[in-house]
């Protein structure tokens, strides 16, 4: 081992010229680069649209097609109410997926050690991540939710059993159509930070709210019964229908209420992990 | 100025990085050598902050790399090539980037000028080469005019034009007072550039030295002798007083002496010669035996001359 004997001189004062503002690293400066990174990549616009197309169109698809059997009282007895929200079943996987890529899109590129070199505050980070999340799906969310009321509540009126869109359930619908994906779009954050691997998490994702909540039903007895009530997906999404097609689930806000427990949950486990694991 | 102070990491039984102590020091390149895997990259993540160490702490200018009130204004980073969005612009990246720490949008148009990117700013960074992707990296390291910076193997995989252009660029950053901390896995890529040498082997210091001094040390070169009575004219030369070490070829290697006095002798003493060379010593090879040595024990490639040979 050698120690050199010619040491570098002392330090003179680094030549600073540049003038790069007043740098200083606040919550509110996470935010706002959040939100520069999300609307500066075609992945939000891909899945946002989709949510929308989806959402709308699956909708208005149905409902004109089931209006005619469902005024003249068949369709199997199927509540009116389930069908003017019906394409948010498809369009809302594009959310989970939006959540999930706010995560995964920065391990599968190596860019997370950019962000937490600028950034190394973790909580503050993912803080600022899920707040922009849940403020984008929840206006998007709103705004998709009641363009396919509207839409499809059109095709049902020709009918005559539209519903009145200043109706109590069909406004709570309107909302909690954004407060639903707001909240599946957090979770698909919490998932992909969990995961770190975008088709790893999309498949649990997709798995764990769309399938498994179809087949815990199958579990014989009360078990049965609540595990469909609590599963993720089942209890969120009654917020976001005016009818459920499945009376026996929790009722709109203690669904909700149970779902966003459940995310939150998961994003504080997400948040512990991201903040003590090596980026 | 960064400082180690028994900075450890361990991945299970593996130690990557075992108890190191180093100061890297302003107005100067520092350059970080060691073999793939000996815990420079690790090393340098625990700077940042982005590894956790297992033992000892990393401070930069004083602080843990966490508590910085404005990392990107005091420690640039190039870990990684192409570590970007693929959909994201340069321009864009960079602008999130310096949003995080209230960085201009002046600034960003600066930097995008210095790595001269002008051109492809508004480009989607996925078509970039490799070069644009480091110049990219660089001109992220240089958003906040930080006073320490740190490269991790920059040279990697780049054109001769862009070797030369990252060169210049760190000798001249080191040049304005900066802490410049690069690291690479070959000794003639820091001769070039370093002006102090830290050398990393299996998680180990194995050398802190100043980089004229390792040069001075190491450069020497030998005189290579092949003779079929070998035996003999080692034994001649020692007379004179030169060291001797015999080559895996039974060749003898002679330190200090000219092949002119090696042939004059062996002519005076009627030896026949079938080789007479001088070898100079690549800074390569030192480095090499350096890392070999402390490493792991490879078959050497020059003994000592057991006496009596």
């Amino acid at each position: 081992m050698t120690t050199s004997t010619t040491l570098t001189p002392p330090a003179p004062s680094p030549a600073r010229r540049a003038d790069v503002g007043r740098p200083r690293l606040t919550f509110g400066r996470i935010l706002d680069a959040e939100w520069t990174k999300i609307r500066t990549v075609r992945s939000t616009v891909w899945t946002l649209t989709s949510l929308f197309v989806l959402s709308v169109g699956l909708t208005a698809l149905i409902c004109s097609v089931a209006a005619g059997d469902l005024a003249s009282g068949g369709g199997g007895g199927e509540p009116v109410g389930a069908f003017v929200t019906w394409g948010l079943m498809f369009g809302q996987i594009a959310a989970l997926v939006l959540g999930i890529l706010v995560a995964t899109a920065e391990y599968s590129s190596g860019m997370i050690r950019t962000t937490l070199a600028a950034a190394p505050r973790r909580w503050s980070v993912l803080a600022a991540k899920t707040t922009v999340l849940t403020g984008l799906l929840l206006v998007l969310g709103t705004i998709t939710s009641t363009a396919a009321i509207i839409a499809g509540n059109f095709f049902l009126d020709r009918e005559g059993i539209g519903f009145s869109l200043g109706d109590s359930d069909v406004l709570r619908t309107m909302i909690g159509g954004g407060l639903y994906l707001a909240v599946l779009g957090v979770f698909g954050l919490a998932l992909g930070l969990l995961m770190r691997h975008t088709a790893g998490a999309v498949t649990v994702g997709i798995a764990l709210i769309f399938i498994v909540g179809n087949l815990v039903g199958l579990v014989p007895g009360a078990a049965g019964e609540w595990l469909t009530k609590l599963m993720p997906g089942n209890a969120g999404s009654t917020l976001a229908t005016v009818e459920s097609f499945n009376p026996d689930l929790l009722g709109p806000w203690t669904g909700f209420g149970v779902f966003a427990g459940e995310t939150a949950l998961l994003l504080l486990i997400a948040g512990w992990l991201f903040s003590r694991r090596d980026a | 100025m960064i400082t180690a102070e028994r900075l450890t990491k361990r991945y299970g039984d593996k130690t990557a990085v075992d108890a190191i102590d180093f100061t890297v020091r302003p107005g100067a390149v520092t350059g970080f050598l060691g073999p793939n895997g000996a815990g420079k990259s690790t090393t340098m993540r625990m700077v940042m902050g982005l590894d956790h160490p297992s033992g000892g702490r990393v401070t930069v200018n004083g602080r843990a790399y966490r508590e910085l009130p404005a990392p990107l204004h005091e420690v640039g980073a190039l870990l990684e090539a192409k570590a970007i969005h693929g959909g994201r612009s340069a321009y864009n990246h960079l602008l999130w980037l310096a949003k995080t720490n209230g960085i201009s949008r002046r600034r960003v148009d600066e930097v995008i000028g210095l790595v001269g990117l002008e051109a492809v700013a508004h480009k989607r960074s996925g078509g970039f080469s490799l070069g644009m992707g480091q110049r990219l990296g660089i001109a992220a390291a240089l958003l906040g005019d930080p006073g320490v910076l740190l490269f991790d193997e920059p040279v990697n995989g780049l054109d001769p034009e862009g070797i030369r252009w990252i060169r210049n660029l760190i000798r001249a950053l080191a040049a304005e007072g900066r802490t410049v901390f690069v690291s690479s896995h070959l000794m003639s890529e820091m001769a070039l550039t370093a002006d102090h040498l830290l050398v990393i082997g299996r998680g180990q210091i194995l050398a802190d030295t100043d980089m004229a001094d390792f040069i001075a040390r190491n450069s020497a070169a030998h005189v290579r002798v092949r003779s079929p009575q070998g035996g003999v004219l080692a034994e001649a030369l020692r007379e004179r007083g030169w060291t001797i070490r015999r080559d895996d070829d039974g060749a003898l290697l002679v330190d200090g002496a000219t092949p002119e006095q090696i042939g004059d002798i062996a002519g005076s003493r009627g030896l026949y010669l079938h080789e007479l060379s001088v070898v100079n010593a690549s800074l390569e090879e030192a480095f090499m035996r350096l890392t070999a040595d402390s490493v792991e024990y490879h078959a050497r490639t020059d003994q000592p001359v057991p006496a009596g040979v």
